[in-house]
């Protein structure tokens, strides 16, 4: 006959032997090991204030034969807390998915029984093999006025908690990031990037259903994001990146008109074309390849009335007015 | 003043009229009235009912205008048009049924918020729903004319007087009104979101090209 005992920490635990009597003597070993007298009241054995190291196989053994009398599994755990769901559509409009964990671990085993209710009618979650503490819903009706109430309650040997959600239809709906995120340099075009990516695949109908996307983007050096929001189409072409920059870029996605935006897709680095650097031999064609650089820190020769030293590089930002008035029609021209 | 008076005018004029003959539709709304334009309607209406709910769901006081509130569907909120619908029926609708569906709920609708406008305590909840009423009046209209000019006919007037269809009896206490009046909001708020997924499938069957062209066949 197998024994389980589950308590809780911190509780004050008393074995007794099986049907011997209490001024028996006996032996008790815990995995094996024996437990000293002092721990013994007769034949009982005490264990105060227990804790998550003395969960084990505790044996009973007859005094003299040392037939084995009583044997028990201990498992020292806690009651459930307050379980932590989540329930979100990222497939609509077939249905949504719900999933759940416990912020702090029990040491014991736990199940978990999630109901859900629309309106009246009790609906069925199926339960998923994987990943585990996940269920899917199909959706019957679509653009429901009434709201569905999940209950999930956690229950093990020590207690049950439980949690709910009540939520509308629409505002659960957060599809996952786009995929085959793709960033490629732009041949002779110093200051483009070509971002292309995918619907994610977990959206069934992006046909009805259209999704619009946010792409970000910005140098690594810089923390500084840029933003573009798109309505439709998988594709955009960054025309303002610094010359010679590697950039990180990322794009998310969310149905054209209800819910939320989802996660920021995987991360993708590009950085743009840059010219083959000439083999430089006279200062005339130094001053050639400077002019021909369409980025918006070089100064384009006919400002050499400026201090030259101040303005050429990189982190420049300082340039006197006129010249800042040409780059500005330079600017405005190779965009 | 004045022009509340033309406006309840216009309302009690238009909520009893029967359909408009399609040509006359098409001359008041003008050549190249797109399904875009529809859709970009709805969403502005959308966004509007967001303000106009919350103002009015505070003046019902709670339990109404708190966010977890989530009352049984009575019988008689059965009056007001539902955009509950079975998936696949509604991915099978033609774009005439799923015009005309839309047409008659937000005809009907309108009715029941125009009752709702009469009735109601504040000054700025009236300036509100007036406004929203003859955007929702825009939206009806704007519908009619996609019909129109994709050859389809209007479905009947919108049902019955304010008071709603006979047989209805009105909410026997305050409460109840209330309910009626939350479940109004509900049933406007998901038909809006439901137009958006309607007008985006009908765009993509018919692109705005085709609606100009009927229409120039039709001499204008």
């Amino acid at each position: 006959d197998i024994h389980i005992q589950y308590e809780r920490v911190g509780a004050d635990v008393t074995m007794k032997c099986g049907s011997m009597d209490w001024d028996a003597t006996v032996t008790w070993t815990a995995n094996g090991t024996d437990i000293d007298e002092s721990h013994l009241n007769g034949s009982y054995l005490i264990l105060k204030n227990v804790d998550l190291t003395q969960s084990g196989q505790y044996s009973c053994y007859e005094g003299s034969s040392w037939h084995l009398k009583y044997q028990t599994y201990l498992r020292v755990g806690t009651p459930p807390r307050e379980p932590v769901l989540m329930c979100r559509s990222n497939n609509y409009p077939k249905g949504f998915y719900c999933s759940w964990h416990l912020p702090t671990p029990t040491y014991i085993p736990n199940s978990f029984n999630i109901s859900v209710i629309h309106g009246t009618k009790e609906m069925v979650c199926e339960k998923d093999a994987v990943p585990k503490n996940r269920c899917h819903i199909r959706y019957l009706q679509l653009f429901s006025t009434v709201k569905y109430k999940v209950t999930l309650t956690v229950t093990n040997a020590l207690g049950k908690n439980f949690t709910t959600l009540t939520f509308d239809e629409f505002a659960i709906v957060k599809p996952d990031p786009p995929e085959s995120v793709v960033a490629k340099p732009v041949p002779n075009n110093p200051r483009r990037l070509e971002v292309s990516w995918q619907n994610p695949s977990s959206w069934p109908d992006p046909e009805s259903f259209p999704l619009k996307f946010f792409l970000r983007y910005r140098p690594l050096i810089l923390d500084q994001w840029q933003h573009v929001e798109l309505s439709d189409g998988t594709s955009h072409t960054i025309t303002d990146a610094y010359a010679g920059k590697e950039y990180i870029i990322q794009v998310a996605a969310k149905d054209n008109d209800i819910g939320t935006w989802s996660d920021w897709s995987v991360a993708v680095h590009a950085t743009p074309w840059t010219e083959e650097p000439k083999h430089l031999t006279t200062e005339a064609q130094i001053t050639e390849t400077t002019s021909a650089s369409t980025s918006s820190f070089m100064v384009p020769p006919t400002t050499k009335i400026c201090d030259k030293g101040a303005v050429v590089g990189s982190g420049a930002v300082a340039v006197c007015w006129t010249a800042g008035l040409v780059v500005a029609a330079y600017s405005v021209l190779f965009i | 003043g004045d022009s509340w008076g033309i406006f309840t005018f216009l309302c009690a004029a238009l909520c009893n009229l029967p359909a408009l003959p399609a040509l006359n539709c098409s001359e008041e709304l003008g050549a190249g009235q797109s399904i875009q334009q529809t859709y970009d309607l709805t969403r502005y209406l959308e966004h509007q009912l967001r303000t106009l709910a919350g103002t009015y769901l505070n003046y019902l006081g709670p339990p109404f205008n708190e966010p977890d509130f989530n009352p049984p569907r009575l019988a008689r909120a059965e009056r007001v048009p539902s955009a509950t619908v079975d998936l696949d029926l509604w991915r099978g609708l033609t774009d005439n049924a799923r015009l005309a569906a839309n047409y008659r709920a937000y005809s009907r609708l309108l009715c029941y918020l125009r009752v709702l406008d009469g009735q109601v305590g504040t000054a700025e909840l009236r300036h509100r729903l007036a406004h929203f009423c003859a955007s929702l009046q825009g939206l009806v209209l704007s519908i009619g004319g996609v019909m129109s000019s994709l050859g389809y006919p209007l479905p009947a007037g919108p049902a019955g007087p304010p008071a709603g269809p006979p047989g209805a009896p009105p909410a026997p206490n305050d409460f109840l009104k209330k309910m009626d009046d939350f479940w109004l909001l509900k049933e406007l708020q998901t038909w809006l979101w439901r137009s958006a997924k309607d007008f985006n499938r009908l765009k993509k069957k018919v692109p705005p090209a085709v609606v100009t062209l009927r229409l120039e066949a039709r001499g204008f």
